[in-house]
């Protein structure tokens, strides 16, 4: 195996050839879909009269239900055994743990994990860290307490199944996570997009250099990474970073390698569908947006058949220059929950970060809220300098901004400059969007 | 390419199933006692990441 068996973290499965995949992905649907019905009450009542024998293709499976997140909520809400609920796929003794979804759209639902369901999610965490380069010579420090957050302990689980020395970096502000950097001499963070740009921010005004600190990789979590903000963050560190798409209840699914062109589907741990955004039946087509459709072929405590996960990619092509043969997603346009038609256009918050964080460096932070005045919507951008910039230098940038916005997303946008420091940092999940009709009952279709 | 080498995964599922074999054999050795059961199981969790990793690709090249 050698030198090429080095590259890869399961070099089986990752170069098998797709036919093999696709064959092995709706094999393995059919014993989990089995595995469900034999040991969920949920799938026991919603799958009655679906037999796993009969699958043979994809268009079988398309035939199958999904369920959603509130699907999820209904089975946990007031069912036994707490709080768990009806989904449970294993007796409730077995369940070593359990994480919580952030609760961003609703009630947090509770996912729990036997000691083999987690050591399998923490196998395909293994994979993303191999492919963004993470070996066992690596000191990984993650800047986080990781409370139910599922993220940062599978990175943390799996860097150290890997080798890598790992060094939880929670109960300490951003100074003390600097130092720490700094003392233990990290090579590698697991990171927020958000707190990633804080850090070296918070880095600079304490008069040290990022880019020297021997941060070398850094994985980020727990937002959508747009390429501008990913490039930020590569030239703020002077490191590689990668991206991964996934969710608690899922897991991750997709990843980058070190080509960092797209992401590849984690297959065969997942057999993933991007259907279309309107009637979700149809596989749209390589360079199409669609929804991706998750299903985890080997986590049995908490069995997904045909997760409806709302992330709404572009889809990609199969292979890579990297030799993985998984299919590739092209990149996140965001949540179908965050796309919102704004005055009959659909807007989607991605959009105005691809813009300010690739192409306006001077803006440090930023923020969306869209309002109804009247009978129109107002969309209005605050923007935060980096440092305090004069008046006529102001006017100048917001109206660049102003004209970039219009063409990327064809919303007039106000801007409303800030001063430096005057809007919140966020170390998790950030809330940069906030649409106000739907606290005054408007509409937000 | 790597993913084709199917004698060598066949070699390995069989190593696999033995793991899994002396796993469950241990657990009816030291049935009741939590050091065995508990560690047992730890061991079944990775031959499970394993199978899903090897054994399933092995049966794969097969059908």
């Amino acid at each position: 195996m050698g030198v090429l068996g080095r590259n890869y973290w399961n070099p089986f499965v990752e170069t098998l050839p797709r036919e093999k995949l696709r064959r092995l992905q709706i094999r393995n649907f059919r014993k989990i879909l089995k595995y469900a019905k034999e040991h969920s009450g949920l799938y026991r009542e919603t799958h009655q009269g679906i037999e796993p024998e009969d699958i043979r293709s994809m268009d079988d499976i398309r035939k199958i239900p999904m369920i959603d997140k509130e699907d999820l909520r209904c089975a946990q809400t007031g069912k036994e055994p707490f709080p768990f609920g009806d989904l449970l796929g294993v007796p409730v003794e077995e369940v070593s743990t359990f994480r919580q979804t952030s609760g961003t759209t609703g009630t947090p639902v509770y996912v729990p994990e036997s000691w083999e369901s987690w050591q399998w999610r923490v196998e395909v965490w293994c994979h993303i860290l191999w492919m963004a380069g993470f070996r066992e010579t690596d000191r990984v420090f993650i800047p986080f307490g990781y409370n139910v957050y599922v993220a940062f302990w599978e990175g943390h689980y799996a860097a150290e199944k890997l080798g890598c020395t790992v060094i939880p970096g929670g109960a300490l502000d951003t100074k003390g996570r600097l130092n720490k950097i700094r003392e233990v001499r990290a090579t590698a963070l697991l990171n927020t997009p958000t707190y990633g740009l804080h850090m070296a921010e918070t880095a600079r005004s304490l008069g040290l250099s990022p880019q020297e600190m021997g941060i070398a990789r850094m994985v980020c979590a727990g937002e959508p990474l747009p390429d501008a903000t990913r490039k930020r963050l590569e030239e703020s560190w002077g490191a590689e970073v990668y991206d991964h798409i996934g969710g608690t209840e899922p897991c991750a699914w997709a990843a980058m390698c070190k080509e960092r062109k797209g992401l590849h589907i984690m297959e065969p741990f997942f057999l993933v569908e991007i259907l279309d955004m309107e009637t979700l039946s149809r596989e749209v087509e390589e360079g199409e947006l669609g929804v991706a459709v998750v299903t985890p072929l080997g986590r049995r405590s908490f069995p997904l058949i045909r997760f409806n996960t709302k992330d709404v990619v572009r889809k990609g092509k199969s292979g890579c220059a990297c030799g993985r043969t998984s299919m590739m997603i092209q990149g996140m346009a965001g949540r179908a929950d965050d796309l919102r038609k704004i005055r009959g256009v659909l807007f989607t918050p991605v959009s105005v970060e691809e813009v300010v964080r690739g192409e306006f460096p001077e803006i440090a932070e930023y923020e969306i809220v869209v309002e109804r005045k009247g009978i129109m919507d107002e969309i209005s951008l605050k923007v935060e300098p980096e440092q305090e910039i004069g008046e006529e230098v102001m006017k100048e940038l917001m109206k660049r901004i102003s004209e970039r916005l219009k063409m990327k997303t064809n919303l007039r946008f106000l801007i409303r400059p800030l001063k430096p420091g005057a809007l919140p940092r966020y170390t998790l999940k950030s809330k940069r969007f906030r649409d106000l009709r739907e606290m005054k009952g408007g509409e937000a279709s | 390419m790597i993913g084709t080498n199917g004698d060598l995964l066949r070699q390995m599922k069989t190593k696999i199933d033995g793991i899994e074999n002396l796993v469950h054999e241990l657990q009816l050795l030291g049935g009741g006692v939590p050091a065995i059961e508990k560690n047992a199981q730890c061991i079944l969790s990775f031959t499970h990441a394993l199978q899903f990793g090897i054994s399933d690709i092995a049966e794969v090249e097969d059908l």
